[in-house]
């Protein structure tokens, strides 16, 4: 009982440690996957859009808390990505893994989409050095971020199929 | 009162959405140094718990760099210590032998062992002087420990030695304490023996040194002790059986004697008469 109410929070916080120690030793081309997109992404997609939004709020603030001068705007992407993703739970529809693969992808573009557009409006950076990281760096990341799911998928949902079997 | 209760718990989805992107909002737009303000007190307030392991995270990782980096000095250390132990041994070695150049009388010519014949009981050396060093053939190789070989061939500045594990080297040596003289030889490079007369007064333990008439060593040179004697098969001799106190396969730095050998007016006839045979 105990283990249920603590595993997602333990998922978030190793997450976390992942993606601050041993992720940047898995960039290849200085593209790395960004672990805390997707177990967001796997929260909110079961749990919904309200758990979704306030996941997705403290995740981005903690992120946040190591860059001051950015501070609300990672909170601010993931409020809403966490609400976007919670539109797709999985009581309300039901949707193949490859469909959930397009969504994070798709997320992922809205996310950094959303990010660049805030740092315009703060002036902190130009659309013209912004737009082509959505493409150089935004892509790349996502689909290396989706294959991380992939496995993150596999591990959660292949032992399901196996035990309906 | 109640009504906007009913409404935010009917409509919870829509209103923490609004409330937390107002909140993210407002964070946005406050001053770097409010934000800075509210980084801090957030950091140390609910915040705390994941800061605080996260930072631990952060120790384990600079700990694995650390360890990385250890374990590269403590490699370059080892490899440091190796060489200076290697030096130690040197100056070590190069002390007794100091030690004994200044034991012997006799006109000593340092020289290191430069190469040794590739089989796995190597026969011959050969060492960093020659001809240039006033090297010459049939000059006695010795070491601290005892005699080592001759040398046999004499180039401008190299020169090989042959050792006393050759089968085809025999030497000339005698019983310190009874002065009993016998041939030192060898069969297959390990085993050596001498042949002595059945009553010859020979016992475990008895240093053998060269006896000098061979020609080439000169008397009393450390050779070895005899380890024992075998039981009775011939009857007119027992064969007595000799530790050889230099270790042939550590051979690093020995010395030539620079002598002619008491032979070396019949030595033209003495090799034609070798090559004939």
């Amino acid at each position: 009982m105990i283990m249920h109410y603590l595993k997602w929070p333990m998922l978030f916080a190793a997450c976390f440690i992942l993606q601050t120690s041993f992720v940047p030793s898995l960039s290849i081309f200085g593209v790395k996957p960004d672990l805390l997109m997707v177990i967001l992404f796997f929260f909110s997609i079961r749990y919904g859009i309200m758990p979704g939004v306030f996941v997705g709020f403290f995740v981005g603030l903690t992120q946040d808390l190591y860059t001051p001068a950015i501070l609300g705007q990672n909170a601010f992407t993931k409020t809403i990505i966490g609400a976007c993703i919670g539109l797709f739970n999985e009581k309300v529809m039901r949707t193949d893994p490859f469909v959930k693969t397009i969504i994070l992808f798709v997320m992922f573009l809205i996310h950094d989409s959303l990010f660049m557009l805030v740092s315009l409006a703060k002036n902190t950076n130009h659309f013209f050095v912004m737009v082509p990281d959505l493409f150089v760096k935004t892509i790349p990341r996502a689909l290396y971020s989706v294959a991380v799911a992939a496995l993150f998928y596999a591990w959660e949902f292949l032992p399901k199929t196996a035990r309906r079997r | 009162m109640h009504w906007i209760i009913r409404f935010f718990t009917s409509h919870r989805n829509i209103t923490s959405f609004l409330l937390l992107s107002f909140i993210s909002l407002w964070m946005m737009s406050s001053t770097p140094a409010k934000q800075e303000k509210i980084a801090r007190m957030l950091s140390f307030s609910i915040f705390y718990p994941f800061q605080f392991y996260i930072s631990q995270t952060a120790r384990i990782k600079n700990i694995f760099s650390e360890n990385r980096k250890l374990k590269e000095d403590n490699a370059a250390q080892a490899a440091a210590i190796s060489l200076l132990r290697e030096q130690a041994l040197e100056s070590a070695r190069l002390e007794e032998l100091l030690k004994l150049r200044s034991n012997y009388t006799y006109d000593l010519q340092v020289a290191r062992v430069v190469a040794r014949e590739p089989s796995s009981i190597s026969r011959s050396i050969i060492i960093n002087v020659g001809k240039e060093n006033g090297v010459a053939a049939y000059m006695p190789v010795i070491m601290s420990l005892g005699v080592v070989g001759k040398v046999i061939l004499a180039l401008p500045h190299m020169a090989l030695v042959q050792l006393l594990n050759d089968p085809s080297n025999r030497t000339s040596v005698l019983d310190q304490r009874s002065r009993e003289v016998g041939i030192l030889e060898t069969e297959n490079g390990e085993d050596y023996f001498i042949r002595y007369r059945t009553h010859a007064d020979v016992v475990a333990g008895d240093t053998i040194v060269t006896s000098g008439l061979g020609g080439v060593y000169l008397k009393g040179l450390t050779v070895g002790a005899i380890s024992r004697v075998a039981a009775n098969q011939d009857p007119l001799f027992k064969k007595v059986f000799v530790a050889i106190s230099v270790d042939f396969n550590r051979l690093e730095d020995v010395f030539v004697i620079r002598v002619k050998s008491q032979w070396t007016s019949f030595r033209s006839e003495l090799d034609s008469l070798e090559r004939q045979r």
